[in-house]
């Protein structure tokens, strides 16, 4: 823990493999679309069970980097990553690396609130049992209310575990996907914008929840909301805009220091927000 | 600000119409608008017109007054056989009040060996003796073959099909009367419509005309009608043979187009690349196929199916039958097969229209939990595409069981009456039934051909409402 600190003010210097201090690592990312360059020359590294938030103007590339640690962009044709993505040691875009299983370990919660259009019981237990689950009902049915517990739903949904999830508020619905989430139990959760479809009120429900979740999650997440970013998270990544519509990356640090003294012009442009 | 904004000249707020020219202008645009409504509704209105009167039309001409000569009358029958009786057993007083003989008021009333009595009696030795190797009356003795003859025709190397098959019921026997003794003959037929409003008229005309005819309104689409097998008279032909013919066909077609057609929608939107030159050329073809004539399917199906693959669409390679009497390949199962091809297309673009409509948002959820893509597409995209899939299966079977130049092509028979029991026998099917009457002079069989377009209307009613309940029933547990 020590140790920390004194590493982030120093973050383009990529540490040695299986450094235990860091959940996943990104170094000299590039991403394509076709012979589009989104994403140039990203070196990241997140600590463990810290949330890490990724802000910067629209399209700066943020989502995209945030999408490359699960390799979501495979699903996207013609997406193409160079550079490595370290996680336990191992790049997860070497040709041996199944990305099922990386997306196994790393989970994901979207946008916009997509719950399964089945029964909120069934939502939670989907990912369980189609990663191979081996439990009884009883271990079942403990996983679903543990996981609806772990993303503060549970009160509001336990009476109706067999209706739809779709027949849930907006923020029930964001709650219920985190919950779907930690339900097979990542390693590292990765959020795009999770709270930018709610209304205040579900924003700081999401934001509390963030805070009891670093207990157990690496949290990534991307956010244009810069209020959320300097409450919620502990360490913050700028990313930019160049000349050539590639993203990369400004500054990166403790969430303090780079809100109340930033290094960078253009961060301190940003966060105060004179541009972006 | 203010000050620069001009175009050309003027501000632009100038340019827009203002005080009085504001309600002539709008007044102009809602003519327009109401101009445009009117002709919508007219086209609408101008369709519903024109398929009423094709529907009416129709059913004016199954139903109407007929005048039908009988070469015995049913009643003739019924009484000459109850005094037959009285004289052959003047003592054992029939007579009792439950007699059914005495208050039969039809043959149906009638027992089954009273029948086959009527049945025997009233034609020749020889048609009988042919009925009778066809199917025998009863199982332990025989009417009018002798039992040395039958023995010696079952032994013989082509025994007669009564060799092998059960003793025939009343409703067989019942046809056989009314088809070789009573011989109903309609002479005359009006339509439904002159039948209501020149009643009177239409009586005395055929009392005039005809004066050995019943006149009597008759409704040709009946149960008979649905459950008789085919026949070269009218007055007592039926479509059971059709009817069971295009059931056979389209199960067949459906049976193998909607795992062809599903399988290949996903293929091609959930595993294949769009962006190839291969796929996009499958693509564009698929679209055309959907679009080809359906004789030009009927000529694939004919080389194909009932020709190069005549081994197996004849069964022969499975042992089906003997050659001499299979269709060589003109059968059930090529007919099906054809059709399933010519319904195909339809299939995969609407389930491939339904599996695109699935929002990728769910796709994502999915592939984010570590699910495989076939776990994706089993648990999220099918289930979600399966309203629009079905959609697409009714579409297509609605489409199929109107065919009828592919079956003509493929060789439907033109004239059958043994029901198709089976992939390899031969058929005939409702749309060809139709155009076989539709073509002949007489009226009866224009009143025929409506009775069996009725049928088919019937018919496609059922299987698209089947089709929507069971669409209804999956959309609604996904909800």
């Amino acid at each position: 823990m020590t140790g920390r600190d004194q590493i982030m003010t120093d973050t383009m210097t990529p540490q040695a493999n299986g450094d235990a201090n860091y959940a996943i690592e990104a170094r000299d990312l590039h991403i394509y679309y076709g012979n589009f360059r989104a994403v140039k020359g990203v070196n990241l590294q997140f600590p463990q069970r810290r949330i890490t938030a990724l802000i910067g103007p629209s399209g700066c590339g943020k989502s995209t980097v945030l999408r490359a640690f699960n390799r979501m962009n495979d699903l996207i044709p013609t997406t193409r990553a160079e550079g490595e993505v370290l996680f336990h040691g191992k790049n997860i875009y070497d040709p041996d690396v199944d990305p099922v299983e990386v997306r196994r370990r790393i989970g994901m919660v979207f946008q916009k609130p997509n719950p399964f259009p089945k029964s909120i019981y069934e939502n939670v237990a989907w990912g369980a049992r189609i990663n191979g689950f081996k439990g009884t009902k009883a271990d079942m049915d403990a996983l679903v209310e543990q996981s609806l517990r772990s993303a503060a739903v549970w009160d509001e949904v336990k009476d109706k575990l067999d209706q739809s999830g779709l027949s849930l508020s907006g923020g029930q619905q964001q709650r219920l996907c985190i919950a779907r989430a930690i339900a097979i139990r990542p390693e590292i959760i990765l959020m795009d914008e999770p709270a930018s479809a709610l209304d205040p009120v579900s924003t700081l429900r999401i934001e509390e929840l963030l805070e009891e979740l670093k207990e157990l999650y690496t949290i990534l997440i991307v956010t244009h909301n810069m209020q959320q970013a300097a409450r919620a998270s502990d360490y913050t990544a700028f990313f930019n805009m160049d000349t050539d519509r590639a993203g990369y990356l400004v500054e990166y640090g403790a969430t303090n220091g780079l809100f109340t003294n930033p290094k960078n012009e253009m961060t301190e442009l940003y966060i105060t927000g004179r541009f972006g | 600000m203010t000050s620069k904004d001009t175009v050309g000249n003027k501000a632009p707020k100038d340019l827009f119409p203002r005080g009085e020219e504001v309600e002539q202008d709008i007044r102009k645009r809602r003519r327009a608008g109401t101009i445009w409504r009117t002709i919508f509704l007219g086209a609408t209105v101008f369709a519903v017109i024109v398929l009423s009167v094709l529907l009416l039309k129709i059913i004016n001409d199954s139903m109407g007054l007929v005048a039908e000569e009988a070469a015995i009358p049913e009643r003739e029958l019924l009484r000459a056989y109850h005094e037959g009786r009285l004289t052959a057993a003047p003592n054992s007083a029939p007579g009792g009040e439950g007699d059914p003989v005495e208050t039969a008021e039809s043959l149906a009333d009638l027992p089954y060996d009273a029948l086959v009595g009527i049945y025997a009696a009233n034609v020749s030795r020889g048609r009988c003796r042919a009925v009778e190797r066809e199917q025998r009356f009863f199982a332990d003795s025989l009417v009018c073959e002798t039992e040395e003859l039958f023995a010696q025709v079952c032994a013989s190397d082509n025994p007669a099909a009564a060799c092998a098959l059960g003793p025939r019921d009343s409703t067989q026997v019942i046809r056989l009367i009314r088809a070789d003794v009573i011989k109903p003959k309609v002479v005359a037929t009006w339509n439904a419509l002159e039948s209501i409003t020149n009643r009177e008229e239409i009586l005395a005309t055929a009392a005039r005309r005809f004066p050995n005819a019943e006149v009597y309104f008759k409704s040709w689409l009946s149960w008979r009608f649905i459950t008789s097998p085919q026949s070269s008279f009218p007055e007592i032909a039926g479509i059971r043979t059709a009817l069971l013919g295009t059931l056979w066909v389209v199960g067949i077609a459906v049976l193998v187009s909607f795992p062809l057609g599903v399988g290949a929608a996903v293929y091609l939107e959930e595993y294949a690349d769009s962006r190839s030159r291969l796929n996009r050329i499958i693509q564009t073809n698929i679209n055309n196929l959907a679009g080809v004539p359906s004789i030009i399917y009927g000529l694939l199906g004919l080389a194909v199916f009932v020709r190069a693959l005549e081994p197996i669409t004849s069964g022969a390679i499975f042992g089906a039958g003997d050659a001499a009497a299979t269709a060589n390949g003109r059968t059930v199962l090529s007919a099906g097969l054809t059709l399933a091809l010519l319904g195909l297309p339809v299939i995969i673009i609407s389930a491939q229209e339904a599996i695109r409509a699935v929002p990728s948002s769910l796709r994502q959820a999915s592939y984010g939990l570590g699910a495989t893509r076939w776990q994706t597409v089993r648990s999220h995209v099918l289930p979600n595409a399966v309203a629009g899939i079905m959609t697409g299966v009714i579409l297509s079977m609605s489409r199929i069981i109107g065919e009828t130049a592919p079956l003509v092509v493929v060789g439907a028979s033109t004239f059958i009456t043994t029901d198709p029991d089976g992939p390899f026998s031969k058929f005939t099917a409702l749309p060809v039934q139709i155009y076989q009457w539709t073509a002949r002079p007489q009226d009866a069989y224009r009143d025929i051909a409506a009775a069996t377009i009725i049928v088919l209307l019937l018919l496609l009613l059922l299987l698209n409402a089947t089709a929507i309940f069971l669409r209804n029933r999956y959309g609604k547990r996904l909800g």
